[in-house]
């Protein structure tokens, strides 16, 4: 039961890496190393938020760590630059809907001036709407840069013709 | 716009120095290039790398200043001193991984197989005139995407088809107004409304219809800028990563701006 639940979340993330990744026009032989990817890190995240306990933000740190390592090593092999791999990849892992949630929270603790419960439990809704999104993408981003600075020059390499 | 030396007493630019002609030819190719990488979304940190790579190749010295609107750069000839800066804007494109990663290709070929200056201007104009993607295949694609970031939040199979078709038309809308050149807030808005709108049928279907709502924006989400923001902060280019940010976040703004339009039209509805 947990295989297959994996499996569903990793096939799903796939499609979605797939579909988000084809908006910012990558090259077409990088669409697979990007289902792998995306697979890959949202399984991890998957795994580590139900079966480990973790919260968001640092699943989503292993997750993108997983996706950075792996497009250094996918890279090496299509001659694509990390970040061509790695972006569409983590896609499906950006908290959109703490994002928006954020917004749409600003917006009820305008419209609910006068009641005063309401208007403090949505500024609540703010703040922590904001800080997973914001620690949860910035996680992200440090997870799929970390690599960069381990690799340095091997990863300022992967689309050189010869090596 | 392009300064050539101003500060030297003689003119700095005359139609007999050839020398300083192709020193002024390369430099603005190189700012063209530059901006036309930044244009398709690539972190800073690789466009400087890349601008100073294809510079080394031309016997050239290269100094980059990024901002989010526009570049600076410095060239300076390494054999005779000659020095040139230019300044230029960054076009507002759509992003490409594959202009970044055929141009990142160009930039090592230039260095490694000591490529000729026309050459490689050959080859840039080959690149970056490529055939993108065909709007419809993308199209499809982030639907079908949008439809499994549903089931990944516990839709169930009709909330995904309700997402599906949603994002179908949301997408179709966002790509119509951009194509038309309509301004990029108002298209992200309208998007916004139009798909949440359509996916807030399933509120009469007994389906999970707060997910499908809640997912059917999703595809608007610029999780590029976002992420490439955080990634320049984290090397160093603070003001363009926060410039790269505050755009996204405004966009995130203009996602819940049009989905709470929908949110107003069917409060009602929904009780």
């Amino acid at each position: 039961m947990i295989f297959t639940d994996i499996l569903y979340d990793a096939g799903f993330a796939a499609i979605a890496g797939i579909g988000f990744g084809a908006i910012s026009d990558p090259p077409l032989k990088a669409f697979k190393g990007i289902a792998i990817l995306a697979a890959f890190g949202h399984a991890t995240r998957f795994c580590f938020m139900n079966y480990a306990g973790q919260d968001i933000a640092s699943a989503s740190l292993m997750g993108a760590l997983i996706i950075g390592l792996g497009s250094f090593l996918i890279g090496r092999k299509l001659q694509c630059p990390m970040t061509v791999l790695s972006i569409p990849a983590l896609l499906p892992m950006v908290p959109g809907i703490y994002f928006y949630n954020t917004i749409l929270s600003l917006i009820m603790f305008l419209r609910s001036a006068g009641d005063t419960p309401q208007h403090m439990a949505h500024m609540q809704d703010i703040g922590s709407n904001f800080m997973f999104a914001f620690t949860t993408t910035f996680n992200l981003a440090i997870g799929a840069t970390l690599p960069h600075f381990i690799f340095k020059t091997k990863a300022f390499t992967l689309t050189r013709n010869k090596r | 716009m392009i300064n050539g030396n101003t500060y030297q007493a003689t003119p700095p630019l005359q139609a007999h120095n050839s020398k300083e002609l192709v020193l002024k030819e390369q430099s603005l190719f190189l700012s063209e290039y530059a901006s036309t990488l930044m244009g398709s979304g690539v972190h800073t940190s690789r466009v400087i790398r890349n601008t100073k790579r294809i510079g080394k190749a031309l016997g050239l010295e290269v100094t980059v200043s990024g901002l989010h609107k526009s570049l600076i750069l410095s060239v300076v000839a390494d054999h005779t001193g000659d020095s040139f800066s230019t300044m230029v804007e960054i076009p507002h494109s759509p992003i490409s991984f594959e202009i970044n990663t055929n141009l990142s290709r160009l930039s090592w070929e230039a260095h490694d197989e000591q490529l000729s200056f026309h050459e490689i201007v050959k080859r840039f104009t080959g690149l970056v005139s490529r055939p993108k993607l065909h709007p419809i295949v993308v199209l499809i694609l982030s639907s079908f995407a949008n439809a499994s970031f549903c089931a990944l939040f516990g839709g169930d199979c009709f909330a995904m088809g309700i997402v599906f078709s949603a994002t179908l038309i949301g997408m179709f809308t966002k790509q119509q107004m951009l194509a038309k050149d309509i301004n990029l807030f108002l298209s992200f808005i309208t998007s916004a409304f139009i798909a949440s709108l359509a996916a807030s049928t399933s509120v009469i279907f007994n389906t999970t219809s707060d997910i499908a709502i809640a997912t059917s924006v999703l595809f608007l989400i610029p999780g590029v800028p976002l992420i490439n923001g955080f990634m320049d902060i984290m090397e160093g280019h603070v003001i363009t990563g926060t410039a790269r940010l505050i755009n996204a976040l405004l966009l995130v703004l203009c996602i819940a701006i049009g989905m709470s339009g929908t949110i107003m039209l069917t409060k009602h509805i929904s009780i």
